[in-house]
């Protein structure tokens, strides 16, 4: 169970002034969904602006408050 | 924990040998996860020929080993080239947007079909993955 309002901050700490959404896709609080637009996207692969948002977030994936992430990410 | 040196090395010959390589859970005639089961629906959609490892006999020494050569580590994953492309959500994108047709040098499909619903994974023990 992943708190939301943690996950936004941690995703927009590591992308400083990006525009993040997190939803919880499933109710049950572990399937969620990162809606990120950042300045940092401008040029990179998509692969490479998922692994960003992922990389904010990996300790949350490891300790397993987050199962699943989908990220919805563009360039803002 | 480092990745296995020789379940690298095959996963390397892999991403050599297959232009189109798709690590999955299940095989593409049936796949044990929802967002396997889309990935391979894109692709057969484009016509593509394609190469898939089902990965859930050696999930976790594949996710160190997928883990040191693109840094991901959650699966379904579509190789072009050698390069990771991305998972479902990526791959769903670039279909619809027409990049994944450009990047595999086949025509766009003029309608796009709509993902299939997930399916539960099946509790059955799935078939020996083969590598190489």
């Amino acid at each position: 169970m992943a708190d939301l309002a943690e996950i936004e901050r941690m995703i927009a700490a590591a992308l400083p002034g990006a525009e993040v959404e997190v939803v919880d896709e499933t109710g049950g609080g572990d399937h969620l969904r990162a809606i990120v637009r950042a300045p940092q996207f401008e040029g990179r692969s998509r692969i490479d602006q998922h692994r960003m948002v992922r990389a904010a977030v990996q300790s949350r994936m490891d300790d397993g408050s987050i199962h699943a992430l989908s990220i919805t990410a563009e360039p803002l | 924990m480092p990745a296995n040196p020789e379940l690298k090395q095959k996963v390397e010959e892999l991403l050599r040998d297959n232009k189109v390589l798709l690590f999955m859970k299940g095989t593409p005639e049936m796949p044990r996860c929802g967002f396997s089961m889309r990935l391979v629906g894109v692709l057969e959609q484009l016509g593509v020929e394609y190469g898939a490892v089902d990965v859930l006999p050696l999930l976790d020494p594949l996710r160190e080993v997928t883990g040191e050569l693109a840094d991901w580590r959650t699966f379904p994953q579509l190789y072009v080239n050698g390069g990771l492309v991305g998972g479902c959500d990526i791959v769903e994108e670039m279909l619809e947007t027409g990049e994944l047709a450009g990047l595999l040098e086949v025509e766009q499909p003029e309608v796009i079909a709509a993902p299939a619903a997930p399916e539960p994974a099946d509790p059955q023990q799935s078939p020996p993955l083969k590598l190489g």
